[in-house]
This record gives C-alpha cells, sequence and structure tokens, in this order.
C-alpha cells in the first residue's frame, strides 16, 4: 500500500486525460446542459418569437443540416481569412522584430487599425469593393490580421534575455536564431492569438455577410430575420456557437500536441 | 536593426573546431580592458570593468574571484562577444570575439549561471542545438549528444523536457550541450553557484575532470573562493569594478599554504570594497 499515494495520483492524472482527449470537459458538459434546461423552462413562460421551443429549434436545425452549403461557405471564409491574416501577421511581426525601426513606424498604424469599429470596416468595404467575397475577405483580414501582429510581437519580445543570450553565444545565422529560439518560443502566443481570433472572425463574418452577401450564414440570418422565422434565427445562433466550439477545440487538441513541455 | 539579429546575421563557414585547427594558438588576451555603461534612467556612465590586463594560456584552467556585483558577468559577457568593450580589446588567438563573432562559432563553449535549456525541447535536442548550428550531419549530432549525455550519467533521460529533471541534471545537460561542439574554450559564469552543495561539488568535479581529460582551455567566474582555489590553476582576484587585484598561481601550492592564501585574499577582497565604498 506504500506506493498506492502515487498510482491514485497517475489515475486521475489519466482520468483528466481521458476527459480531455474525448472532448470537452466535464464542466463544460454540465454548463451546456444546465444552459439548455434554462432555455426550456424561458420557452415555457415566455412567448415563441422571444423563446422559441427546443423543438422548433430542432426542427430549423434539421432544415438547415440539409442543405449544408451555407454553412461550409461561411466556415472556407473564416478559414481563409484566418490564415491570410496569421501569414501577414506573422510576417509583419517577423519584420517588426527584426527591425525596430520599422516596428516604430509601423505599430501606430496597426494600434490605428485596432482602434477602427467593424461596422466602419463593412461601409468602406462595400464602398470600395464591387467584389462581394472580396469585401468579405477584406473585414475579416483588416480586422483579425492586426491581433495576430501584436500577439505574435508581443510573444517574441517576451522571449527572455537569458535564452537569448545562450543561442546568440552559441553564434547562430538569423535564421537560425529565428527558427531555432524565437518561432519556437512565439508558439504559445500564437495559438493564443488564434483563439481569439476564430472567436472573433466568426462574429465579424456573420455581420459582413448581413451586407451585400447571397449566401453564408449571415445571409441566412437575415433572410429567417425579415421572414420573421424566429426559431430558424436561433437554430442560425446555436450553429455558429457549435462552429466557434468546434474550432477552439481543434485549436486546444493542438496546442496540447505542440505544448506537451509545458504540462 | 535588432542587436540579436546583427551579431546572428550571416550563416559563415562551418566553424567547429572538431578536428581542425589543432596547432592554432587560442591563448586569450585582455588588454586594457574598460567597459562602461550608460544608466537607462538618468544616463549616469557606471563604469563595470577598469583597465583589465592579463593572459590566459592555452590549457590553463582560471578562476575569475570577486564579490557579487563587482562586474565579473559583465567582463564575462564581453568575453563572450555578447558586450562590445568600451575601450581596449580582447583577443582570442589573434581575433576579437566581439568583432569576429562568426569566428568563434563551434570555438567557445559556455556554461551560464542557470541551464538555459530550451524548454520546448527535449534533452537531447537541447545538446544538439551547437551542433545543429555549426551544421554538423544529423546523425553525427544525435551520436555525439548521446555520448555526451551518457557520459554525464544523462542516457535514461534523453527524451525527457527540461521541466521533469531536478536542477542538477538540467545543469549536466548545460554542460553537455557546451562540451559537445568540442571547443578550444569553456567559459563558466557561476555555473554550479545555484546548486544545493553536494550537487554542485559533484558536477563541478564532472566538469574539471573534462576539461582536463579533454585538454581544454577554461576560465570559472564564481564569487565562491573555496570553489576557485580547489579547481583552478591560477587566480585572477577581481576588485569592483572589475579590476585586477591579484593574479596568482595556485596549481603546485603545497595544501598547508591554502589557508594563508585564502586569507590574504579575502583581506585584499575587503579592503578594495572599502576604498570603493568610501
Amino acid at each position: 500500500m506504500a506506493d498506492r499515494g502515487p498510482v491514485r495520483e497517475s489515475e486521475a492524472v489519466a482520468a483528466v486525460d481521458v476527459a480531455h482527449a474525448g472532448g470537452w470537459p466535464k464542466e463544460t458538459i454540465v454548463a451546456l446542459v444546465a444552459f439548455a434546461v434554462l432555455w426550456y423552462i424561458a420557452s415555457l413562460l415566455l412567448p415563441p418569437f422571444v423563446a422559441p421551443s427546443w423543438a422548433r429549434i430542432g426542427k430549423s436545425l434539421a432544415d438547415i443540416a440539409s442543405k449544408p452549403e451555407f454553412i461550409a461557405i461561411t466556415v472556407g471564409r473564416v478559414g481563409f481569412a484566418l490564415v491570410v491574416s496569421f501569414l501577414l501577421g506573422l510576417v509583419a511581426a517577423m519584420a517588426m522584430y527584426r527591425w525596430s525601426v520599422f516596428e516604430r513606424y509601423f505599430m501606430p498604424l496597426v494600434k490605428m487599425l485596432m482602434a477602427v469599429p467593424v461596422l466602419c470596416w463593412i461601409l468602406f468595404a462595400v464602398l470600395w469593393f464591387k467584389d462581394r467575397e472580396l469585401r468579405i475577405a477584406f473585414i475579416l483580414i483588416v480586422v483579425c490580421a492586426p491581433i495576430f501582429v501584436i500577439d505574435v510581437l508581443d510573444g517574441m519580445h517576451a522571449v527572455s534575455r537569458e535564452l537569448r543570450d545562450m543561442v546568440r553565444a552559441l553564434r547562430p545565422s538569423a535564421r537560425q536564431f529565428f527558427t531555432k529560439l524565437i518561432l519556437p518560443a512565439t508558439v504559445p502566443s500564437i495559438l493564443t492569438s488564434w483563439k481569439v481570433n476564430l472567436s472573433l472572425a466568426i462574429r465579424v463574418v456573420t455581420m459582413a455577410e448581413l451586407v451585400g452577401a447571397t449566401s453564408g450564414i449571415g445571409y441566412a440570418l437575415m433572410q429567417a430575420n425579415e421572414t420573421f422565422a424566429v426559431a430558424d434565427v436561433f437554430a442560425w445562433t446555436v450553429v455558429l456557437v457549435f462552429i466557434l466550439m468546434l474550432a477552439q477545440a481543434v485549436v486546444t487538441w493542438i496546442e496540447r500536441r505542440l505544448l506537451v513541455w509545458r504540462d | 536593426m535588432d542587436r540579436d539579429m546583427q551579431q546572428a546575421s550571416s550563416p559563415g563557414p562551418v566553424a567547429s573546431s572538431v578536428g581542425t585547427d589543432a596547432a592554432q594558438d587560442f591563448d586569450i588576451h585582455v588588454r586594457g580592458l574598460r567597459k562602461v555603461f550608460r544608466q537607462k534612467g538618468s544616463g549616469a556612465a557606471v563604469v563595470a570593468v577598469e583597465r583589465l590586463d592579463f593572459a590566459v594560456r592555452r590549457g590553463e584552467v582560471v578562476a575569475i574571484v570577486g564579490k557579487t556585483g563587482c562586474g565579473k558577468s559583465t567582463f564575462f559577457n564581453v568575453l563572450i562577444g555578447l558586450e562590445e568593450p568600451s575601450e581596449g580589446r580582447i583577443e582570442i588567438g589573434g581575433r576579437a570575439p566581439y568583432g569576429d563573432f562568426d569566428f568563434f562559432r563551434g570555438r567557445i563553449g559556455i556554461i551560464f549561471q542557470q541551464d538555459r535549456l530550451l524548454p520546448w525541447r527535449t534533452l537531447i535536442e537541447n545538446v544538439t542545438l551547437g551542433l545543429e548550428i555549426i551544421g554538423m550531419d544529423p546523425a553525427a549530432q544525435r551520436a555525439e549528444a548521446e555520448r555526451w549525455l551518457q557520459r554525464l550519467g544523462l542516457e535514461k533521460f534523453l527524451r525527457a523536457f527540461p521541466n521533469e529533471l531536478s536542477g542538477g541534471m538540467r545543469q549536466r545537460a548545460a554542460l553537455a550541450r557546451a562540451f559537445a561542439v568540442n571547443p578550444e574554450i569553456l567559459l563558466a559564469d557561476e555555473a554550479f553557484g545555484h546548486l544545493d552543495e553536494v550537487t554542485a561539488k559533484q558536477i563541478r568535479a564532472q566538469f574539471f575532470d573534462m576539461v582536463r581529460i579533454e585538454r581544454k582551455t577554461a576560465i570559472l567566474v564564481t564569487h565562491q573562493l573555496e570553489e576557485a582555489i580547489d579547481t583552478a590553476d591560477r587566480l585572477l582576484v577581481f576588485g569592483k569594478p572589475a579590476t585586477l587585484l591579484a593574479d596568482l598561481r595556485v596549481k603546485g601550492l603545497p595544501p598547508e599554504e591554502l589557508p594563508g592564501l585564502r586569507a590574504r585574499i579575502q583581506s585584499m577582497i575587503e579592503s578594495n570594497e572599502s576604498a570603493a565604498d568610501g
């Protein structure tokens, strides 16, 4: 029995790992079930245009599932824009890290971009671009890329002086210094930035699709609103939340594998 | 441009000393070295190193002793080429570690105050880091890293991450990283001071055994007088700011002379400190 303590500890760790590996942790599932129960109670007490029943929302979800192309279009737009935003953000952050003069001139512009409200970007996009896809991509990229720049650059600057001096003392080339120290050290910041931007992009793409798009979840939401199909509005909202949670789970899964050294 | 990137700017030739430059003179000459900093807030000049002159012959094991804060670590950073001298120069084999930065790739092995292992790399990947930088073939890198980790008793932990190991094990991995590139010169800055006494003694013994077996030149910066007397051939006693108070040969001294030497050095450092404070 003397070694029972460590065994029990490892069992506990394994149980937590299984819960995480299988999907969402227990607490998330409990919170979602509690929300569903509260919503059910609200649907019994309030009129259907305020809180439609789960049955009505379920029917709308079934309709959505039978023609999932709008979901695919929105997810495709978000995925494309986030990848482009990340690449632009990474290149800009690398340049700003390497040339401090560039950082001093470029950073105020990045901060200025971040201060512009999303609604203004939507209006600018309508004024500047005729192509609908270009408008949506522009809005998403101009909103998400600055966040990648800030987060990645902060991650690069946060590499400790001790580690920088240690690697410099080995006399690496500039490329080696970047690939062997700066980039790996920045991975946690990059993953955090992806999580933040996923949430932001899902919300922004819906707004962007409300204006001028003829496909996608935002467009479907607008149509449902115009036809007073309240259950459809809630169903699309559920879909958006589900997409976001799924995407966050994928990033968390990647994080666990890439940052195994932190555990 | 960021100084990190300026220094790490050109790939340069593969400069590993593995099997090369065997006959090259790697004596270290410090001539009229002075290092002055500007304080960020006030802009006032602070002298950290004041007119140092000494030489270290190839194969010598030298300890630099002095009180904490006397400028030893600043001198160390100038010596390894991370900082530029304000005046005077350091030459290793006739070249300046700061000016001829890339020349010393693979020729100087460094052990810092803390292990400074990269937390996302396993132990073996940490040891191969220097070998990757000098451009060694990946299979040879692995073999060399394994050999050194085995020599330091870490063969069971090749795939462990640094945070899974004790401080002593991590510092031994740092030794392996420094030795693996087969440098001409090994420089250690308070490398064992953060470990408990027993572990520090063991790792220090391993370090000096390997230095002597591999016939390396070694400079050990320390504030621990006992450590310096026990291990070095020669002691350089630093005052404050870093200036040479004494250059003493300790190798071969009869044991009965050591207590007197110890007392002399202590008194030398203390009177220098009183003069500096006064």
